[in-house]
C-alpha cells in the first residue's frame, strides 16, 4: 500500500544540469512525484507506475529501493518538495489521471491526485532555500523544505500529503446588497469588494465611488436591492479592461474621446479615401480582419497581460498567449491561429530591486525570475499549441521593475465565405442555446478583469492568477475549426476571456437582445463555487457557442468524441434581458442598455507635462570598435537568438523569412509565413515601440513606432497598400492630467502618422494603470511607474514570394542608406550606453519617409534591391556591422560622406525612415534613375573579406567580423 | 496510395505531413485517433501510417508516453500487423517518441521499449537546422539519399540506448540519420550540429525491416526551397531536401 508514485531519470536530466550549474552543487537530483488521496494496492501501483513512467531510461521509487536507489547518487541531506496549491491548474496530475481512465477502465475509484516535484541536495539548507526561490513561486506554489530523513520517513509511512480544495459546504440563498450606505462605506465595496456575512471582504471590484451610485439609482429606479451578481457583473462589465473608459472618455475638448477621434478615426478616414476591400472587419470583434486574396481573410490580435505576469509570471505569460490564440478563434465564426508574436518590455534580469508589496514583507519577484517565467510561458503556451511564434522582441529598462509588460499576438486565417456566407459576420439568434465547451470553472482567475484596471498594490489577489491548459484548448480549437465550423452548426462564437460567462455570453447577447443562463449547470473543477464565482471566473480554455436547438445534440456529440467537454448552459431571448438564475432563484436581471451603456463616462483633462530631461554622463574616450561592441552586447542590441531557438517558428511548415536571418543567424526585424500551400503570397509581421522616447515627446515617440512598424514590412517585401496596423497603449497613472496629455499627444500621432501611411488600425488593446505602489527594503514607501509604452504591431501582405528580401549583401554589392541622418541621438542606444551628446530626439517627417518606402519598394520589385535591413537602435553603426555578422563577408564603409554632422552622430544617430540596403554595382544606375532626386548615401561597399572597416580621410579602422558577432551573441547577464 | 495521417490529443503537425505525402502524389485522410480506435479496420485502406509531430498529451509523463499508453491499450495489435505488411509508418518528432515508446521501433527482440527519449542535454527546446547523413541505405525511406538539411524542434531529442541495445542496432544497421557538422562529419555530440546531445549523433531509428523509420527531424517543414534558411541565395531548386523522404515513400509502392 503506497499513495505515492515516486519517478527520477536514471541519468542527469537537462533540468537537473543547469540547476547543478546555477548553483554550483553537483548533487541535486528532481523526482517526479504523484501523491495520491487514496492508497494503491500493490498491484494498481505497478500498473499505474508503469503507465507513467519509463522503463528503459527511468526508475520508480518503491518502500523498499527508495534508500538504495537514492544512495547510490549521494548522501542527500535536504528535501525540496514543490506542489501546486490547492485549486490552482496542474496539467500533468489531469493527464495522469486521463491515462489511468483510459488505460484502466475497470473499477477504479475516484481519487485525486497531484503533481509534485521534489529535489534532493546535499549541501546546507542555505542551498535548498535558494533553490526553492529560483524553482518555485510562493503565490501559486507550496514550498516545504525538510530533511533527507523526514522524507525516508514520509516514504515509508505514506505520509506524502496532496491538498484539495475545501470549501465551505454552503448552501446558496440570494444575497442582496444594500447601498443606501454612505459614500465612505460605498466605496469601500468598490475598492475592497463586497462584504462576506463573515465581514471579510471578496476582492476588489474596481468601482469608483459615481459607478456604484450610478448603480445605487438603477435599483432605486426599479425599486429593489441589487444582488451580489449584479454588482459583480456590472464591475466586470464596466471595467476599464472591458469598457476603455479613458479612451472613450471626453478629454479636455474632444468630445468623442480619443479612441473615436484619433483611433477608428484614422481607419474611418482611411477607409473613405481607399474605397477598397483591404478592411473587412475592424475593432467589433475578438481581432481585426483583412483581406489576404479573394477567397481568404486574415485577422490580428495583440493582448498585454502584465499584471498577471508580475505574480505569476510563467502563469501569466502562458494564459497571454493561449488566451490571445482564442481571440482568433473568436474571430468571425472562428478563424485558425498560424502565428504567434511577443513583446516584453522588462527589468534588467540581472539586477536586484528588492521591492515589497507591503512594509518589508510580499516581495515582488526578482527581475530574473520574471523574465524567465515570462519567455517560458510563452514557449510551452506556443509550442503545446502547434502554432508558430516565429516574430518578437524584447526590451530592458529599470522602469519595468514594478511591472513588467507583455504583450502577446496571434493571426489567424480564415475563409471568406462558408457556405455562402460571409465568415466574419456571426449573430446570435433569439432561441440559440448557450454552450459552453472546453474546461471546467474553478476559482482561477476571479476579478482579472476589475484587476487589472487596478495599480499592483497590496490587495493585488492571489486567485487573479490562473495556468493555461494549451492541450485541452488545443483538443476543443481543433474541433471548432476542423469539424464545427464549417459544418455552419453554429450561429455565433466567442472567447471566454476577462470577465469569464459574464462577459462573453454579455457580448454574444447584444447580437440576439438578451439571455437566460443557469449557473448551476455550468460544470466545476470542484464543488462549492459561489454563483457570482461561476459567473465572472477566468478560467481558461473556453469557449461560448451559440448554436440553434437542432444543431446541439450533434455538436456535443462532437465535442465529446474528441475528448472535449460541452454543457448546455442557457439560451439567447430576443428580450433586451440580462438573466442569471441558479437552482431556478433569479439572481440576476439587469437591462441590456444599463448593462453595457450605464456606466458613468469619464471627463478628463490633462495638462502639459514637465519634461524630464535625460541625466548628463560624460563620455568616455572609447574609439569607435570599442563602442560598437559596447552598443552590440547591450540588452537591447543583443541577439535574442535564445529566445527565437526555444519558440518553434518552423511548425506548421509556413516559415519563409525566419526570425535568424543569413549564415551568421542575426535575429531580424521583421518575418514572414506562407499560409497556404496552393497561393505565393505571404504575411509579413513586425512591432515596434520606443518606451525610450516617450518622456521627451509622446507624440514622436508614436511616430516612431508606427514608422518603424510600417518600415520593417516594407523592407521585407510587403505591399505598401496591404498594411495593417495594431496599437497597444500601455500607460501609467492614467488618472494625472500630465499622463493624459502624453497620452493625447501620442494618439493624435497615431492619426497623423497612419492616414498619412494609409494604414488603417484593426485592432487594439489599452492597459492604464502599470504602476507599482509599494516599498523598498528600507521600507521607504516608493511608486514606480512605466514609461508609456504604445506597441505597434504591423500585418502585411507580400505578393511574390520574390518580393521577399534577406539581410546579407554579397561580395562586391555597393552599399546605400535609404533616408536622411540627422542629429538625433537625445534617448538613443549610444547617448545611454557610450554617453550624453547634445542632441534631438527623432522625428518622422512622414512625406520624406514615404517617398524613400515608395521608391525601395519600386526598386525591389524590379530586382534592384540584393539586401536590405530597417535602420533602428543603434543606427547605421548596428545596421552596418549586423548586415557583416549576417552575410558574414566583409563591409567598408567611407565616412567621409557623413556630410555636416560627427562620425559618432552618423553613425549611432536614430533618424527614423531609414533603410541600409546593398545592390549589385551594375543596378546602380538603373536605381539612380528612379531614385532621383531623393535621399540617399552611397556609404560603402562588401568586400569579402572578414572585416568591417571604416575609412576617415586617412585612417581605416577595422573591426573583425568574428569579433563582433560575439559581443552581439553574448548571453544576456541573469537569464 | 493511401496515407493514414493520426491527430488527436495534442499532435499538431497533420496538415503539413499529409500536404508533403500529397505532393507526392499520395491521396490520404487525416484520422482522430478516437475514430481510428472505433474503427481500427480502416487501416486496411492504407500503405502508409504516419504518426505526425506535436504534443500529445503536452508531453506530460515523458513526450510520447501517454499517447503510445492509449495505443497500446487500443490499438498496439493492428499496429504491429500493420508493420508486418509491405506497408511503411513514419513518426516524426512526436510521432518518433510515440514510435520508440511503443517499441515498435528498433524492435530488436522484445515487445517493451528498449529505447527511451529524454531531455536534451542542453535542457532547453532547439527548434533549429541540422545537417543529417543517412546511415541506413536499406530503409526505403532513405534509400539514395546522402545528406539532408532539416529542422528540428523538441523538448526530448536525445536517444537514450543501453550500451547492448545500441550494439545491436549498430550490427542490425538500424541508425537511420545521424547529425553532422559544418564539415559534413558526424557531431560527436558537439552542439548545435548535434542539438540535443544523442549518443553516437543519432537522429533516427528504424526496425529490422526499416519500413519503419522513427525520425526526430522534421522532413515536412523542408518541403519547398523557400522553407530552408537563407534559400535566397539558392532559388534554383523547387524542393527541400524533406521531400526526398516523401518521395522515397512513393517510389516505394510505385
Amino acid at each position: 500500500m503506497t499513495n505515492t508514485i515516486q519517478i527520477l531519470s536514471i541519468e542527469k536530466t537537462g533540468k537537473e544540469s543547469s540547476l547543478q550549474k546555477e548553483h554550483n552543487n553537483k548533487s541535486i537530483k528532481i523526482i517526479d512525484g504523484y501523491f495520491f488521496s487514496r492508497n494503491l494496492d500493490d498491484q494498481k501501483f505497478t500498473k499505474i507506475s508503469k503507465l507513467i513512467s519509463n522503463d528503459v531510461s527511468q526508475t520508480i521509487l518503491t518502500k523498499k529501493n527508495v534508500n538504495k536507489v537514492l544512495s547510490s547518487y549521494c548522501n542527500f541531506n535536504w528535501v525540496v518538495e514543490i506542489k501546486f496549491l490547492p485549486g490552482v491548474t496542474d496539467n500533468i496530475a489531469t493527464t495522469v489521471k486521463e491515462i489511468i481512465k483510459d488505460n484502466l477502465k475497470s473499477s477504479f475509484k475516484s481519487f485525486e491526485l497531484g503533481s509534485t516535484k521534489i529535489i534532493l541536495i546535499k549541501g546546507k539548507k542555505e542551498d535548498i532555500t535558494k533553490i526553492s526561490k529560483n524553482e518555485a513561486n510562493p503565490l501559486i506554489q507550496t514550498i516545504k523544505i525538510y530533511p533527507f530523513k523526514q522524507y525516508l520517513n514520509n516514504f515509508k509511512k505514506n505520509q506524502f500529503k496532496i491538498e484539495k480544495v475545501k470549501l465551505p459546504k454552503k448552501k446558496y440563498s440570494k444575497k442582496e446588497i444594500n447601498l443606501d450606505i454612505s459614500d465612505y462605506n460605498l466605496s469601500l465595496i468598490g475598492k475592497l469588494g463586497i462584504e462576506e456575512n463573515d465581514k471579510s471582504r471578496r476582492g476588489t471590484l474596481g468601482l469608483d465611488l459615481e459607478s456604484l451610485k450610478t448603480i445605487r439609482n438603477y435599483f432605486s429606479t426599479i425599486k429593489r436591492k441589487p444582488t451580489d451578481v449584479e454588482i459583480e457583473t456590472l464591475a466586470q462589465t464596466w471595467s476599464e479592461h472591458c469598457k476603455h473608459k479613458i479612451f472613450s472618455a471626453k478629454i479636455d475638448d474632444i468630445q468623442e474621446g480619443i479612441f473615436k477621434k484619433y483611433i477608428k478615426g484614422a481607419t474611418d478616414k482611411i477607409i473613405q479615401l481607399r474605397k477598397d476591400n483591404f478592411c473587412v472587419s475592424l475593432f467589433t470583434d475578438n481581432a481585426g480582419g483583412i483581406e489576404f486574396n479573394k477567397d481568404w481573410i486574415i485577422c490580428h490580435k495583440v493582448e498585454t497581460h502584465n499584471t498577471p505576469s508580475a505574480l505569476d509570471p510563467f502563469g501569466g505569460a502562458i494564459t497571454g498567449i493561449v488566451g490571445v490564440n482564442r481571440d482568433c478563434l473568436g474571430f468571425g465564426k472562428g478563424a485558425k491561429p498560424i502565428a504567434n508574436t511577443y513583446a516584453y518590455y522588462l527589468a534588467d534580469p540581472n539586477k536586484k530591486y528588492q521591492l515589497y508589496r507591503q512594509k518589508n514583507k510580499n516581495p515582488m519577484l526578482p527581475a530574473n525570475f520574471i523574465a524567465k517565467g515570462i519567455i517560458s510561458g510563452v514557449r510551452v503556451g506556443g509550442n503545446c499549441s502547434g502554432i508558430p511564434t516565429p516574430q518578437g522582441n524584447v526590451y530592458f529598462d529599470d522602469r519595468f521593475a514594478g511591472k513588467p509588460l507583455v504583450f502577446c499576438g496571434t493571426v489567424g486565417i480564415i475563409p471568406k465565405k462558408i457556405r455562402g456566407k460571409l465568415s466574419h459576420k456571426k449573430k446570435a439568434n433569439p432561441g440559440d442555446i448557450i454552450l459552453m465547451a472546453g474546461g471546467r470553472v474553478g476559482k482561477d482567475g476571479i476579478h482579472g478583469a476589475t484587476f487589472s484596471s487596478e495599480e499592483l498594490d497590496p490587495n493585488s489577489p492571489v486567485s487573479a492568477v490562473q495556468i493555461g491548459d494549451p492541450i485541452t484548448q488545443k483538443k476543443m480549437s481543433d474541433v471548432i475549426i476542423r469539424e464545427l465550423r464549417d459544418e455552419n452548426l453554429y450561429s455565433s462564437i466567442t472567447d471566454n476571456g476577462a470577465g469569464g460567462l459574464s462577459s462573453s455570453i454579455g457580448e454574444m447577447a447584444k447580437e440576439s437582445g438578451g439571455f437566460i443562463v443557469n449557473l448551476e449547470k455550468v460544470p466545476l473543477k470542484y464543488n462549492g463555487l459561489y454563483p457570482w464565482e461561476i459567473w465572472v471566473s477566468e478560467s481558461q480554455e473556453r469557449m461560448t457557442l451559440a448554436v440553434p436547438p437542432e444543431n446541439v445534440k450533434k455538436v456535443i456529440n462532437i465535442f465529446n468524441a474528441r475528448g472535449v467537454e460541452a454543457t448546455i448552459i442557457g439560451k439567447f431571448i430576443k428580450k433586451e434581458k440580462a438573466i442569471v438564475k441558479y437552482n431556478k432563484t433569479e439572481i440576476l436581471n439587469l437591462d441590456m442598455e444599463f448593462l453595457h451603456e450605464g456606466y458613468p463616462k469619464l471627463n478628463l483633462k490633462t495638462s502639459f507635462p514637465k519634461i524630464k530631461k535625460e541625466k548628463k554622463k560624460i563620455i568616455k574616450k572609447r574609439s569607435l570598435i570599442d563602442k560598437l561592441h559596447k552598443l552590440l552586447s547591450s540588452p537591447n542590441i543583443v541577439s535574442k537568438e535564445f529566445i527565437a531557438t526555444q519558440y518553434d517558428h518552423e511548425v506548421q511548415a509556413t516559415s519563409i523569412i525566419k526570425p535568424l536571418q543569413g549564415e551568421g543567424r542575426v535575429f531580424g526585424n521583421a518575418t514572414a509565413i506562407k499560409p497556404l500551400f496552393d497561393d505565393e503570397k505571404s504575411i509579413a509581421l513586425s512591432q515596434a515601440a520606443y518606451p525610450q522616447y516617450a518622456e521627451t515627446n509622446p507624440y514622436d515617440m508614436s511616430g516612431c513606432s508606427i514608422d518603424t512598424a510600417y518600415k520593417n514590412l516594407i523592407v521585407s517585401g510587403a505591399n505598401s497598400k496591404k498594411i495593417a496596423i495594431l496599437d497597444n497603449f500601455c500607460w501609467c497613472s492614467s488618472d494625472e492630467p500630465d499622463r493624459l496629455y502624453q497620452l493625447k499627444e501620442a494618439a493624435k500621432a497615431c492619426y497623423d502618422y497612419a492616414v498619412a501611411y494609409q494604414t488603417p488600425f484593426i485592432s487594439g488593446k489599452d492597459s492604464m494603470f502599470n504602476d507599482f505602489k509599494g516599498f523598498d527594503k528600507t521600507g521607504k514607501s516608493v511608486k514606480i511607474s512605466i514609461p508609456p509604452t504604445l506597441l505597434i504591431s504591423s500585418i502585411g501582405v507580400v505578393d511574390k514570394i520574390s518580393h521577399l528580401t534577406k539581410i546579407t549583401p554579397d561580395d562586391g554589392d555597393i552599399l546605400l542608406v535609404l533616408g536622411n541622418t540627422r542629429n538625433e541621438l537625445q534617448d538613443s542606444v549610444y547617448s545611454k550606453i557610450i554617453g550624453y551628446e547634445k542632441s534631438k530626439n527623432p522625428v518622422v517627417n512622414s512625406k520624406d519617409a514615404l517617398r524613400t518606402y515608395r521608391i525601395f519598394e519600386k526598386a525591389n520589385k524590379l530586382g534592384i534591391i540584393n539586401s536590405a535591413i530597417g535602420i533602428d537602435l543603434g543606427g547605421i553603426g548596428i545596421a552596418v556591422t549586423k548586415m557583416a555578422i549576417a552575410t558574414k563577408k566583409g563591409l567598408t564603409i567611407d565616412l567621409k560622406l557623413k556630410n555636416k554632422i560627427s562620425v559618432d552622430q552618423f553613425l549611432f544617430s536614430e533618424s527614423q525612415s531609414r533603410i541600409l540596403v546593398s545592390m549589385k554595382k551594375n543596378k546602380l544606375a538603373n536605381f539612380k534613375k528612379i531614385f532621383k532626386g531623393s535621399h540617399y548615401t552611397i556609404i560603402g561597399k562588401c568586400t569579402g573579406s572578414d572585416v568591417v572597416e571604416f575609412k576617415d580621410n586617412k585612417k581605416i579602422i577595422r573591426g573583425k567580423i568574428s569579433d563582433f558577432a560575439k559581443s552581439y551573441k553574448q548571453n544576456i547577464k541573469g537569464l | 496510395m493511401n496515407v493514414l495521417v493520426l491527430s488527436g490529443y495534442g499532435i499538431n503537425c497533420e496538415n503539413e505531413t499529409l500536404h508533403a505525402f500529397e505532393v507526392v502524389g499520395f491521396k490520404g485522410k487525416i484520422v482522430h485517433i478516437n475514430d481510428l480506435i472505433q474503427n481500427p479496420k480502416q487501416l486496411n485502406n492504407y500503405q502508409v501510417f504516419a504518426i505526425p509531430g506535436g504534443f500529445s498529451y503536452g508531453d506530460d509523463t515523458g513526450s510520447g508516453n501517454a499517447m503510445a499508453k492509449k495505443i497500446l491499450t487500443n490499438l498496439y495489435d493492428h499496429l504491429i500487423e500493420f508493420s508486418l505488411k509491405d506497408k511503411l509508418i513514419i513518426g516524426i518528432c512526436n510521432g518518433c517518441q510515440i514510435l520508440i515508446n511503443l517499441g515498435l521501433v528498433p524492435s530488436l527482440n522484445k515487445k517493451d521499449p528498449e529505447v527511451a527519449m529524454i531531455e536534451n542535454k542542453s535542457g532547453s527546446y532547439e527548434c533549429r537546422w541540422v545537417d543529417l547523413k543517412v546511415n541506413n541505405n536499406k530503409s526505403p525511406w532513405l534509400k539514395n539519399i546522402n545528406i539532408l538539411n532539416l529542422p528540428v524542434a523538441h523538448q526530448e531529442g536525445q536517444f537514450m540506448i543501453p550500451i547492448n541495445i545500441l550494439k545491436s542496432i549498430k550490427a542490425n544497421n538500424l541508425i537511420g540519420l545521424q547529425y553532422i557538422n559544418n564539415h559534413k562529419k558526424l557531431a560527436k555530440g558537439q552542439f548545435p550540429f548535434n542539438p540535443n546531445g544523442s549518443r553516437d549523433d543519432i537522429a533516427a531509428l528504424t526496425n529490422q525491416n526499416g519500413n519503419v523509420l522513427a525520425m526526430m527531424p522534421h522532413p515536412e517543414r523542408a518541403l519547398y526551397h523557400y522553407n530552408v534558411p537563407n534559400w535566397q541565395n539558392n532559388t534554383s531548386k523547387k524542393f527541400g531536401d524533406g521531400y526526398k523522404i516523401f518521395m522515397n515513400a512513393k517510389k516505394f509502392f510505385a
